[in-house]
């Protein structure tokens, strides 16, 4: 088949109705979707081509009722407008205003300031928190929605427009973020473009409110384009501040975006060429009128969905695909999905699956409906290098390779494993653990210690191994700790409590699945059967024969028969063993 | 390119013990031979071999608060408020100061082990993170490049591609390290870095870790990671686990107290590459205390892995250099920080190191559009580091370009 189909490379005509099979629906499936069971995989199989791609991009049609809204934890109060950039920052404004976010300075006696450095890290802790409960609720939508391509362009959107809960501070932004993705998913970019570009979290992460008439920050004038839209080598660094002028003024008003005109810049303006009194969405404007941006856009969504590489010739035709619909994603999402390219030897097993990718589309695989609360949906993409809502930078994921090391992989079968078998007797709420540091205060406070010896760090140091400290010299950090007036350490031990009393707490369950009866349910009878149930149900690139035959040869011993029949009462625990065997290799971390 | 993969010595042994015999005398052809599969074990130990560390700091550090130029009054004229004072300065000469919680850096400084170059840059710099910074990864300023400059020094230097030649301590692979020959030994968490299996299936996940016909390049990737991954794992948890060290590491600890655990294990490892992550660096907003704590942690860290490779004995076959992608302007901004730069400090620290200052100091006056004019090509230190320290032959080619080394080291 690989032979007959690396012709169609390139080929943007639509795949015939004779062309299409269980794998290319399959194929589909994992590329626009996050993969499911071989009963979705039937389903699309059974359609034409045209039909199963309808049935992923025409999903406003399908019902998706059963997905509730994200439930805030009461954690915010209006007080906390304007959450100070900086500790430093936040004890300056109590010092000249007697008070910052809605706490007052004490009038008299020790540490005066410390209910403020409290409350400053309060919120940090809280918005850390319940920015976690969100990604955890994300999740657990791509697991649940009957509309998967809508959930893999959010993501896609959100790597692309990278803005991060840890810069921002504010969850509810990130928050509000996530719903223009989900809403524009497959729709305008350019709506998506203006939208995002004075949404809250963008503005807060590109530092908007230092974007100022006379003194310009040129951060997001340069990330619009270099990243956003056009790509290195379009514009000069003289279009950068220029752009910059005509975003002054953009302001984040708490979840609202504003135009404060006494910092807007309305002088003249060139940008790309032209010269006149240019405001954002005029410069955002002409970014979209330039060839290269839909060129530039069109290509990224290739390389996502597609594959890594792509011909200039492709990447013109793509963009004007993406022109010609007036930035329109969905029409240029089902030529693609059509392709004979999309079906060709190139584009056939070739993508590394990101690791919320690989997460979310082993429990669909699995027929899971939730996205359980063990193991901890963080903690695994921590583990796996995707933070959900905190990209590494504003350049968002590098994708494809760069997802693998031998480490990553090794921490992919280790995540196989958690759901396999989830050892819950070791597990713990990872958002009840403060860390090493406020833990190590929290213990001497309750030991009676004065607050000032408590927070003294004089510990060994543990680079490495358990080694004890030798000799007294201190590092900086503790001559810094013990200068200051106001215990941020203390500050933080206390605004952990008080943070993690009030977040709603994340429901903690394993998976429900049942692998015996979906390998009985689809008839196997022997040891072989099982095992290329699993390989069909787990993989798109296969194992050579040799594996299957290790594969066999194991289930057989765990099995003590070859027939299925007879082993069908402790079936289970073997079953979940091999797949974590097959979830473990190398061919699993592609689709 | 195609490769059919073999089993590695620790697999093979596993799988000889648990009764796969068969497939592995099917399978044992020539993997000698295959740069992936190399074992750790057959490379040679660095006991005689020079290592490097590269620490990168991310963000664009401003060099100006770092190395203070506080002879100069254009340096306060520029800094009304976040210009460091005189006083607060730990005073290196009559002109230049680190910043007061540089203490290691000053100790090294005065133990004639810190080196400075002054006034690192390039030509048509980018104001960009990502931009400049794959520049520095790549040794290839304002073009793109596939490949890392340690990965292609370590192309050129071990065409073998020996197992575990280069380790970066990360979530996820940095450019710096990326090799055509070579897959980086990456990880973050020692304890982390282990395949749970449970007894039952040992010998089969490594059978299947090891297995593959590559069908594509995609393919072929992914299993030489896979295999390499098989026998790293076990040699950097041991090596982590029989880790102590007296040395404290300082509040972030953000890789060398791994580099140490490593080179105390003998591992073969000759390019080190650990970044301080995150755009950290990058200070535009309110940025005096929080540059201050990055360079307390930066400067704690990185004397106390001098102090540990000096106790573990491989003192002097040790090298680090600490970078950034670029400086910030010269003039502060209007939220006390600062924006995007262009030139900076660059740091050679080590006890090879002939300590003092080199490059020209750029001037504070003569500007280019409110940015530092570079004196020192960065090449210039990659050449000395990859040429002088490590004996790469030709870092004209590597470098494309004949870039003068600087006399901070000997041969």
């Amino acid at each position: 088949m690989a032979e007959s189909i690396s012709r169609w490379a390139e080929d943007l005509s639509p795949i015939s109705a004779f062309d299409w099979s269980a794998d290319r629906a399959a194929h589909l499936l994992e590329r626009a979707g996050f993969g499911g069971t071989p009963e979705d995989i039937a389903r699309l199989a059974a359609m034409s081509p045209q039909t199963a791609v309808a049935t992923l991009v025409d999903y406003h049609a399908i019902a998706n009722d059963h997905l509730t809204p994200f439930e805030r934890s009461d954690v915010w109060d209006p007080s906390l407008r304007d959450f100070p950039v900086s500790r430093v920052a936040a004890t300056e404004r109590a010092e000249k205003t007697g008070e910052a976010m809605g706490v007052r300075i004490k009038p008299a006696g020790e540490r005066r300031l410390q209910p403020v450095v409290d409350r400053f890290f309060y919120w940090l802790r809280a918005t850390v928190l319940e920015t976690r409960r969100l990604a955890h609720w994300w999740a657990d939508r791509m697991v649940a929605t009957n509309r998967p391509l809508q959930e893999k362009m959010a993501l896609f959107w959100h790597g692309h427009f990278a803005t991060g809960e840890e810069k921002i501070r504010d969850y509810r932004k990130m928050e509000q973020q996530l719903a223009l993705f989900h809403r524009h998913a497959i729709g305008s970019f350019r709506e998506l473009l203006v939208d995002v570009a004075r949404g809250p979290a963008m503005l807060a992460y590109l530092d908007a409110a230092q974007n100022v008439k006379g003194a310009p920050n040129e951060n997001f004038a340069r990330e619009v384009m270099e990243l956003f839209t056009m790509g290195v080598g379009h514009y000069s660094e003289r279009d950068i501040r220029e752009a910059a002028r005509a975003f002054t003024g953009w302001i984040d008003d708490d979840l609202a975006f504003r135009l404060d005109a006494d910092k807007h810049d309305d002088g003249q303006k060139s940008f790309l060429g032209r010269t006149g009194n240019f405001d954002g969405v005029d410069i955002l404007t002409s970014i979209l009128e330039q060839k290269v941006t839909a060129e530039f856009i069109a290509g990224k969504l290739y390389r996502f969905f597609v594959r890594e590489e792509l011909s200039e010739p492709l990447q013109a035709r793509l963009g004007a695909i993406l022109r010609d619909n007036n930035y329109e994603i969905a029409p240029l999402l089902r030529t693609l999905f059509l392709s004979r390219d999309f079906y060709s030897a190139p584009s056939f097993g070739t993508r590394v699956k990101g690791p919320i990718e690989l997460i979310v589309s082993t429990y669909r695989k699995l027929g899971v409906k939730r996205l359980p609360g063990i193991p901890d949906l963080n903690v695994v993409s921590r583990e796996l290098g995707q933070i959900l809502l905190n990209p590494p930078t504003v350049a968002g994921w590098a994708q494809g390779r760069t997802w693998i090391t031998p480490g990553l992989l090794l921490a992919r079968g280790n995540f196989a494993r958690d759901v396999l078998f989830p050892d819950i007797i070791n597990f713990t709420d990872p958002n009840f653990n403060p860390g090493r540091e406020v833990r190590r205060v929290n213990d001497r406070i309750l030991a009676g210690m004065e607050i000032a010896v408590a927070t003294i760090e004089d510990g060994p140091g543990e680079g490495g191994g358990m080694g004890g400290m030798e000799g007294g010299e201190k590092t900086m950090a503790n001559v810094i700790a013990s200068a200051e007036d106001f215990n941020t350490r203390y500050g933080s031990l206390v605004g952990w409590q008080e943070a993690v009393q009030r977040v709603k707490p994340i429901p903690r369950a394993a998976a429900q699945f049942d692998l015996a009866a979906m390998v009985l349910g689809a008839g196997a009878k022997t040891t072989s059967d099982a095992i290329d149930h699993l390989l069909m149900r787990l993989l798109r690139v296969p194992v050579d024969a040799e594996v299957r035959r290790i594969l066999i040869e194991l289930l057989e011993r765990k099995l003590g028969t070859g027939d299925l029949s007879l082993a069908a009462t402790y079936l289970e625990r073997p079953l979940r063993l091999m797949a974590h065997l097959i979830m473990s290799s190398p061919q699993y971390q592609l689709c | 390119m195609r490769r059919t993969s073999r089993l590695g010595g620790i697999a093979r042994r596993e799988l000889l013990r648990a009764g796969f015999g068969s497939l592995v005398l099917g399978a044992s052809g020539n993997f000698e031979r295959s740069p992936f599969w190399a074992q750790a074990s057959a490379a040679e130990p660095a006991q005689d071999g020079r290592i490097l560390v590269v620490v990168e700091l991310s963000g664009g550090n401003d060099g100006l608060n770092t190395v203070v130029p506080y002879g100069d009054d254009a340096y306060y004229n520029a800094r009304p408020r976040i210009g460091i004072r005189e006083e607060r300065l730990r005073k290196l000469d009559q002109h230049f100061g680190f910043q007061s919680t540089m203490s290691g850096f000053e100790r090294l400084y005065k133990d004639g082990h810190l080196a400075i170059v002054h006034g690192v840059g390039y030509d048509q710099p980018s104001f960009s993170h990502f931009a400049s910074m794959a520049y520095w990864q790549t040794a290839a300023p304002n073009r793109g490049e596939l490949y890392g400059w340690l990965g292609r020094a370590a192309d050129a230097m071990d065409p073998q591609g020996h197992a575990n030649y280069i380790v970066n301590i990360d979530t996820q692979q940095s450019l710096a390290v990326r090799s055509r020959g070579h897959v980086p030994l990456v990880f973050d968490d020692p304890q982390k870095f282990t395949r749970s299996g449970f007894a039952e299936e040992t010998a089969a996940l490594k059978a299947i870790a090891g297995m593959g016909q590559a069908e594509n390049d995609a393919q072929d990737f992914m299993f030489s990671v896979s295999r390499s991954a098989l026998d790293a794992e076990q040699l950097v948890r041991d090596a982590w686990a029989k880790y102590r060290t007296p040395v404290d590491y300082g509040l972030v600890r953000f890789g060398l107290e791994r580099v140490a655990a490593l080179i105390a294990a003998d591992f073969p490892t000759r390019i080190y590459y650990v970044a301080y992550r995150n755009n950290a660096f990058d200070t535009h907003v309110y940025q005096s205390d929080v540059h201050a704590r990055l360079w307390t942690y930066t400067s704690d860290h990185i004397a106390a892995f001098i102090k540990d490779v000096a106790r573990l004995g491989r003192g002097k076959d040790v090298v680090l250099m600490a970078f950034s992608e670029f400086g910030r302007r010269v003039k502060e901004n209007t939220s006390r920080g600062t924006d995007h730069g262009t030139a900076g400090p660059a740091f050679v620290i080590g006890a090879p190191v002939f300590g003092g200052q080199y490059g020209k100091v750029p001037s504070l006056s003569d500007l280019d559009d409110g940015n530092l004019k570079y004196t020192t090509d960065y090449r210039r230190i990659y050449a000395t580091l990859a040429g002088t320290w490590m004996g790469h032959r030709d870092t004209e080619v590597l470098l494309r370009g004949n870039f003068e080394p600087l006399p901070l080291l000997d041969a």
